[in-house]
């Protein structure tokens, strides 16, 4: 009975469309739900060996989804088994976090910051309330939709704790992302080893990089003790205990301010209660949600005015009136939202990013700023954009009539 | 008992009796009574519980595979779910969702083993064909929650965790399974039910610890004598009222 019937299924409710990637376990392409309309991303699992039948991964992702309902977590819409293999339908994930901080097009705001934080935070507070570790958090498995919405997603790794003496695996997560306890080998563990990992991705949303870059356990280890400090006894009683520990030579903590010289201090504060070694002190999610970081000062952004890198080539109509439209016209140095110091005025004097040097930028620059107003450049990274910090704190005569001409030009602009 | 229950799956998905109790259609027209339905899913529990003990999972996985199995055939009849394939693919399937899973191949060897029967025959291809039905059967809903878990707190709590005490509660939960309580009643109070009943077997006061608890002690007595019931009326459930009723279910109606 189910081998003939869904084989209508794929036709009669999902419009088949372009291979998307490879996932873990199968081929994902994009499909369009006719009974909805909605765009979706199907994933197809492969039945390995044959011999095994439905994919462990799958289903655990299968049976921890049905269980996850939230607007931050990925939303599984659908199964269905076709000609001997699961499908498994998502809502369809215009980019993930991976590329928005990568896109060195993007400029992202304190408030764009906390937004995204915040929603991974959020993501995170209900897996955790329903006692689901997520294990595997990394920018590119923080998905984000076309209304800017974060989601956490790939729950293949992801278990349910609780039984106080369940022994894990420590090999979860990607080594960037791996809390110390588990690089310890630590086979008992709890929600903080996602708290770090997600203190790893606020660190690489303020750093536009990843933080710690470890290329070995023991050197990721090694970063980040060079980063904190080697930890006390005091500071960690548990840590000799743990199967793999070896003393590390002792490296005194440089100031964390040093190493987020564009942070607020809350910002730090935060980062560093989420960076805290023992895991029994490391705070929670939902504590990191009430944290004066979170709830305090400038609101994070709005989802939908969040910035994301350009669409794919696929949609060309859209393109025009996008708001990263024209950047294929110009270099990429050009296109870039933020130039301080180039103009020789401080970044955050004025709304300096409607103004450039190229007159033929100046249309995609005041397009991008109608995105957002964001605030004061705060996180801004300027060995990543290759330019040196404004130097020039005041505005030149030089400068003045420049940004005369650029105005005049923005108000015979507007009155178009 | 945690609180996590309350917001899963499982508790949305719990059933009225008489929704548990339905007899598909599909069963009726061949003469399938109620009677034989319960035991039928009895008869299947023990085939599951039989199964286990040869691959040597845990008895989560055990009360994971019987909820299942129970769970589909309040959907699906036997008649196109033949019940001597559904019990070993929901111990499949368990074995994966909990974690601790069990290779096709050894599940048929024990069959084989198990039962000389032809009509219980299956080989590795069928079981796969069926997990994936199965996972359609339950809506791909996974999570069950048992009454273990809260089982030694509650002894615990009570100062009744002594070994015999233990181990006759545990007893009577792995009971339960051979009944639909699971389908019916948070896990927790099933496990209440069970405490009471060895307590008063046991002749153990626990009426002050009871009315301690803030829960509906009348729906604790209730599952209570539905499981003394079923020790009542499990006497019997001989061999051959088992295999008439899994003989009507090959009948053409």
């Amino acid at each position: 009975m189910a081998e003939l019937d869904p084989s209508k299924k794929v036709a009669d409710r999902y419009l088949k469309r372009e291979v998307l990637g490879e996932g873990t376990y199968g081929v994902v392409y994009k499909a369009i739900d006719t009974q909805t309309g909605q765009t979706v991303a199907i994933k197809k699992i492969r039945l390995g060996k044959q011999k095994e039948g439905v994919n462990f991964t799958a289903l655990r992702e299968i049976k921890l989804l049905k269980e996850l309902k939230d607007p931050n977590i990925i939303e599984l819409i659908d199964a269905f088994p076709h000609k001997g293999n699961l499908h498994l339908v998502f809502e369809f994930m215009e980019t993930d976090l991976e590329a928005v901080i990568r896109d060195r097009n993007i400029f992202l705001s304190p408030g764009d910051i906390k937004s995204y934080l915040q929603m991974t935070l959020k993501g995170l507070a209900v897996c955790h309330k329903k006692w689901v570790l997520h294990r595997d958090m990394k920018p590119n498995n923080l998905l984000i939709g076309s209304n800017g919405q974060l989601k956490l997603a790939d729950f293949g790794l992801a278990r349910i704790f609780g039984s106080p003496d369940r022994r894990f695996t420590h090999q979860v997560f990607a080594r960037w992302y791996r809390a110390p306890e588990l690089l310890f080998g630590t086979k008992q563990y709890g929600a903080g080893v996602d708290v770090w990992a997600a203190a790893c991705i606020f660190a690489e949303l303020l750093l536009r990089r990843p933080f710690l870059q470890g290329s070995s356990d023991i050197d990721q280890l090694g970063k980040i003790f060079a980063a904190f400090g080697t930890p006390s006894p005091a500071q960690w009683p548990d840590m000799v205990y743990l199967p793999d520990y070896v003393e590390y030579q002792h490296v005194p903590a440089p100031p964390l301010r040093s190493l987020f010289p564009m942070a607020s201090d809350d910002a730090l504060d935060l980062l560093s209660k989420m960076f805290t070694y023992d895991p029994n002190a490391r705070i929670s999610v939902q504590q990191a949600l009430e944290h004066r970081y979170v709830s305090r000062e400038a609101l994070p952004t709005v989802p939908e005015k969040l910035p994301r890198p350009a669409p794919k080539k696929e949609s060309k109509a859209s393109d025009v009136d996008s708001q990263d439209g024209p950047t294929v016209l110009s270099p990429p140095r050009k296109s870039r939202r933020i130039m301080p110091g180039r103009d020789g005025f401080e970044a955050n004097s004025l709304q300096e990013d409607k103004f450039d040097d190229n007159a033929g930028n100046f249309r995609q620059t005041v397009a991008d700023n109608t995105g957002k107003n964001g605030p004061a450049p705060m996180s801004l990274d300027f060995s990543l954009f290759g330019l040196k910090p404004p130097n020039r704190p005041t505005i030149t005569s030089a400068d003045r009539s420049h940004l005369k001409r650029k105005l005049d030009l923005e108000f015979s602009n507007q009155n178009d | 008992m945690s609180a996590n229950f309350w917001t899963s799956s499982h508790y949305k998905h719990l059933l009225d009796q008489e929704d548990v109790d339905m007899v598909n259609p599909l069963d009726k027209e061949r003469g399938v009574t109620l009677e034989d339905f319960k035991l039928i899913k009895m008869h299947m529990t023990n085939y599951i519980l039989r199964l286990a003990q040869q691959v040597k999972v845990r008895q989560r996985v055990v009360a994971t595979a019987v909820t299942y199995m129970r769970r589909v055939y309040t959907r699906k009849s036997m008649a196109e779910y033949d019940p001597r394939l559904v019990a070993p693919t929901c111990l499949y399937l368990a074995s994966k969702a909990e974690e601790s899973t069990v290779q096709a191949r050894l599940l048929v060897f024990y069959i084989k083993k198990l039962y000389a029967d032809d009509k219980y025959r299956y080989e590795i291809k069928d079981i796969l064909e069926m997990e994936m039905k199965i996972l359609e059967a339950l809506d791909y809903y996974l999570v069950v929650f048992h009454p273990y878990r809260s089982l030694s707190q509650f002894l615990q709590d009570a100062s009744l965790n002594d070994l015999s005490m233990t181990q006759l509660t545990w007893g009577v939960i792995n009971d339960t399974y051979k009944m639909d309580l699971i389908l019916v009643h948070p896990p927790h109070l099933i496990a209440l039910a069970c405490i009471y009943i060895a307590s008063v077997f046991r002749e153990k006061d626990t009426t002050a610890w009871f009315e301690e608890l803030r829960v509906d002690m009348n729906v604790v007595k209730n599952i209570s004598m539905e499981i003394l019931d079923f020790y009542e009326s499990n006497r019997m459930f001989t061999e051959d009222r088992i295999n008439t009723a899994l003989q009507k279910l090959t009948l053409r109606p």
